[in-house]
């Protein structure tokens, strides 16, 4: 937490030198622009370098999260300076709001992608149970596969098809494939009372030895609900980043517009 | 799960970040086991694959996928358990290095396509408009575009990586329509300003930035901008700014004679003229027009009620009958020109009818001196027969001898020729000359021995003249004695109590410098708005409405009785002179413009530009000539 502190308070000491700087740029009617604007395109190269870094996870270029919390703190700092370097919070001029719309854009979708990050590993580990996400297709089929070997199991040994049919009719659709999912998002518990739901009606027209099946099939349900939880959250995880970086590629092309207009147009 | 389900024999090592998987994930299957390989592809649809040993072939499949298939290869050697085909399937990451990509595609695709499609970058879809400009520059912009001030605007990738690696003052472009006084690029565009000192080169963008839309924000300097190049720095009026000089804002002396000491303490006291004299400063300055300086109202308003009858009263003689010792006129010549009865000529002794002195304008005009009847005689007496044959004629070609531009026209404008000749005509028969009425209404007249000018009133264009060619024609004589002549006439014309018309007695005159150098005299004809100090501004408007008609004036103005303001107007040096006011201090401004009042901004009372104005082709109207119709 001191760390972090620490990193804050460097970010806002360099603003405010920043800051200072343009002021007096400004007092000495010179061209603040170039300073504040210099810091800003600094800055959102660093930013962009993390991308980079992700991709080279092998160089010893300082661990993944603390590149995160840099870039979290450095996204704030591109903020203020871009206010600071627009002058305003909405620039005039067509390519130049096309710029701030990306990288005001890009700024939210950072934020709902951090706030994201704060809380779903929470949700994650309340969860109990620890899955890989290129592997939750695999553990899904595994679980349907031994869900369907019980039914088939229970039908072959109670005679009885109750609860097979009850599985095609309902469960199964459950067992296919991950479900609830935007419910699962927002940490609600709508397939977990769904499965409860679906096991309490049937079983009262369960046999003693087909309840025992049926609990089998409620644990196995269980944990699919656990992996279905973590597939959405998951995914929410992943794929913020669809929009997140293809958003601030799109505002670094047009930074480096806004930086050969100004070359040409104001050299 | 499994707890070992990361071991190398319980599942697949995942590569999230490869381009690839090969999946029947996405169907919600069981995963492939396999590839993808190097071309993307990832093998085949089995599950199980054949497997040679000891002399038999089996089918099997790796342990965390079930190990040995029950099922043995068939008749064509392939494994029976098959599953839906491996079909590769981007990554997560592949995916959003596509989508990445497309977009900054997307993105440099429409910039290339807009730079292409309208070069010009007018209309609404212009990617580099930088921002609507002001209300005024768009307008003069809207012919050339953005090409108006910079100059690559739609010349091509040449000319933009020229201009990357050229500098451009966009401030030329702003010469094209504002001037000043001075240079756009020297500081306050005023070289006497900088004089002996380093200063940087002034661009017009540094103060004024465009693009923000109709209002042009960047009009006003702060107090630190200011700070930057001058070296006397200070943090506002109240605090650091120096005292006014002294004599402030009284430098310059006033173009009309006007003692407001004499005028309200004497003149305006004695009962004769109190109920004439003005009941307040108010009574004489226009409150309602005033700005930086509060200008009296005219003469006809003010000044005419006791001045007005003067003018009429000062005359200006042109000529007078001297006295002459001998006649040297040519009897016959006279008598022809003035077709008089022919005298007797007798051996009588010459007694001239005149015991005066020539006037002096004469004197000057002959460069006769008015005191030496011997000297003046002959050319006098020449100038009488010349004005009896030709009248006004002599007396014309003798003005405009003396300056470089003709002013006779102007000087003798009104006079009437018959009169002149006629008096010439008595003066040559040595005779009085009779005027057959009074001049009553002004104007050129002759009476006994005398042509005199009696002006109409104020603004008598001809008083003014002879006023303008006094002054003229003593500062321009090479000769002493033509000099001393002209400066006597000069003085007698523009005398106080003897000019013609009294004008010098309001009318400030002024020593000037020409172009070459030469002194000349000017005088003061209007009421001069006093602008010597360009730089500064100050409106006196807005100060009489917050403090009012009554006690507004006085509180800044206050009269200095011992001044000896009148003898300022003794010499033509117009620098030199003592104000009926006293100078106004630092804190009489401070009442107010301190730091809990009033502003007190560098330019609440300084202006930057040097008298900054449009040049005229700014107001030019294009004349539209209607097409025919053919």
């Amino acid at each position: 937490m001191r760390r972090i502190f620490g990193y804050i308070s460097l970010a806002f000491i360099f603003f405010i030198l920043i800051s200072v700087w343009t002021l007096k740029i400004d007092n000495s009617l010179g061209y603040s622009e170039f300073v504040s604007g210099g810091a800003l395109f600094f800055i959102i190269s660093f930013l962009f370098l993390f991308n980079i870094r992700k991709r080279l996870p092998f160089l010893p270029l300082w661990p993944a999260h603390k590149w995160f919390l840099l870039h979290t703190i450095m996204g704030f700092l591109a903020l203020l300076l871009f206010w600071l370097h627009a002058g305003s919070l909405w620039p005039k001029g067509l390519y130049v709001q096309i710029l701030a719309s990306l990288f005001y854009l890009t700024t939210l979708s950072g934020i709902v992608g951090l706030i994201m990050e704060k809380i779903y590993p929470n949700l994650l580990t309340r969860i109990g149970l620890e899955c890989i996400y290129e592997r939750i297709p695999h553990d899904i089929a595994k679980i349907r596969k031994k869900s369907e070997k019980l039914i088939l199991e229970c039908t072959e040994k109670t005679g009885s098809d109750t609860l097979a049919k009850h599985y095609l009719e309902t469960l199964g659709w459950f067992f296919q494939r991950p479900r609830f999912f935007i419910n699962n998002i927002f940490g609600g518990r709508d397939s977990h009372n769904w499965i409860i739901q679906q096991c309490a009606i049937l079983e009262r027209f369960l046999n003693e030895a087909e309840r025992e099946y049926m609990k089998q099939i409620f644990t196995l349900a269980e944990i699919k609900i656990k992996i279905d939880h973590h597939y959405s959250l998951q995914t929410m995880l992943k794929n913020w980043l669809l929009i997140h970086i293809p958003l601030a590629a799109a505002a670094m092309v047009m930074a480096v517009w806004h930086l050969i207009v100004i070359q040409v147009y104001f050299n | 799960m499994e707890e070992n389900k990361f071991d190398h024999d319980k599942s697949s090592y995942e590569r999230p970040n490869f381009p690839y998987k090969c999946g029947r994930g996405a169907m919600w299957r069981t995963p492939c086991f396999k590839g993808p390989k190097i071309d993307g592809s990832c093998g085949g649809t089995q599950d199980c694959e054949p497997f040679f040993k000891e002399g038999r072939w089996s089918c099997r499949r790796a342990k965390e996928f079930g190990g040995s298939c029950n099922e043995g290869p068939g008749p064509n050697g392939e494994c029976s358990w098959q599953r839906p085909p491996c079909a590769p399937k981007k990554t997560l990451r592949s995916i959003r290095g596509q989508i990445s990509f497309l977009t900054v595609a997307t993105i440099i695709a429409l910039l290339a396509g807009s730079l292409a499609l309208n070069p010009e970058g007018r209309g609404l879809v212009s990617v580099s408009d930088a921002g609507p400009l002001s209300r005024s520059h768009e307008k003069f912009t809207e012919t050339k575009g953005c090409s108006s001030c910079h100059s690559a605007h739609a010349q091509g990738p040449v000319a933009w990586i020229k201009a990357v690696f050229s500098q451009e003052d966009i401030s030329v472009g702003c010469a094209n329509c504002h001037s000043f006084s001075g240079s756009g690029s020297i500081s306050h565009n005023n070289k006497d300003l900088i004089k002996d000192r380093e200063v940087r080169k002034i661009e017009c963008v540094i103060c004024h930035r465009e693009h923000n839309g109709e209002r042009m924000n960047n009009l006003k300097l702060t107090g630190e901008q200011c700070n930057t190049c001058h070296k006397n720095k200070f943090d506002s009026f109240s605090k650091g700014h120096p005292e006014f000089p002294e004599k402030y804002p009284y430098f310059n002396r006033n173009s009309l004679k006007f003692d407001h000491s004499s005028h309200l303490n004497k003149h305006f006291e004695n009962p004769k003229f109190s109920d004439k004299g003005p009941k307040s400063c108010m009574g004489c300055h226009q409150v309602t027009l005033s700005d930086r300086e509060v200008r009296p109202q005219a003469f006809e308003m003010i000044c005419v009620e006791c001045h007005g009858s003067q003018i009429k009263k000062k005359e200006l003689v042109l000529l007078r009958l001297p006295e002459f010792m001998q006649n040297y006129i040519d009897g016959d010549s006279l008598i022809q020109a003035c077709n008089a009865p022919a005298q007797d000529k007798t051996e009588e002794e010459f007694l001239s009818v005149s015991t005066e002195i020539p006037a002096l304008v004469s004197s000057f005009l002959l460069n006769v001196p008015e005191d030496d009847p011997e000297t003046y005689e002959k050319p006098m007496q020449e100038l009488i027969l010349a004005m009896a044959e030709e009248s006004i004629l002599p007396v014309e070609d003798l003005l405009n001898s003396q300056t470089e531009n003709p002013l006779a026209d102007k000087l003798l404008l009104g006079m009437n020729p018959e009169v002149l000749k006629r008096a010439a005509c008595s003066w040559g028969l040595n005779l009085e000359y009779e005027p057959p009425a009074e001049a009553k209404f002004g104007g050129w007249y002759a009476d006994m021995l005398e042509v005199r000018y009696k002006p109409i009133g104020h603004r008598d264009p001809v008083a003014k003249s002879w006023v303008e060619f006094a002054l003229a024609v003593s500062t321009a004589q090479d000769d002493e004695d033509k000099a001393t002549r002209a400066i006597a006439m000069r003085d007698e014309v523009i005398s106080d109590k003897e000019g013609v018309g009294g004008c010098v007695k309001c009318h400030a005159i002024n020593e000037t410098i020409t172009k070459e150098g030469k002194k000349e005299l000017e005088v003061e004809w209007k009421y001069k708005n006093v602008n010597n100090r360009p730089h500064s501004q100050y409106s006196h408007s807005s100060h009489i409405e917050i403090m009012g008609n009554n006690n507004s004036c006085s509180n800044c103005h206050i009269l200095n009785s011992q001044a000896d303001y009148m003898a300022s107007f003794k010499s033509f040096d117009g620098t030199e002179w003592s104000s009926n006011f006293e100078s106004i201090e630092k804190k009489t401004c401070m009442q107010c413009h301190v730091k809990s009042k009033i502003n007190q901004d560098c330019q609440t009372c300084h202006v930057y530009h040097l008298n900054p104005r449009f040049k005229k082709k700014m107001f030019a109207v294009k004349k539209q000539i209607p097409e025919i119709q053919k």
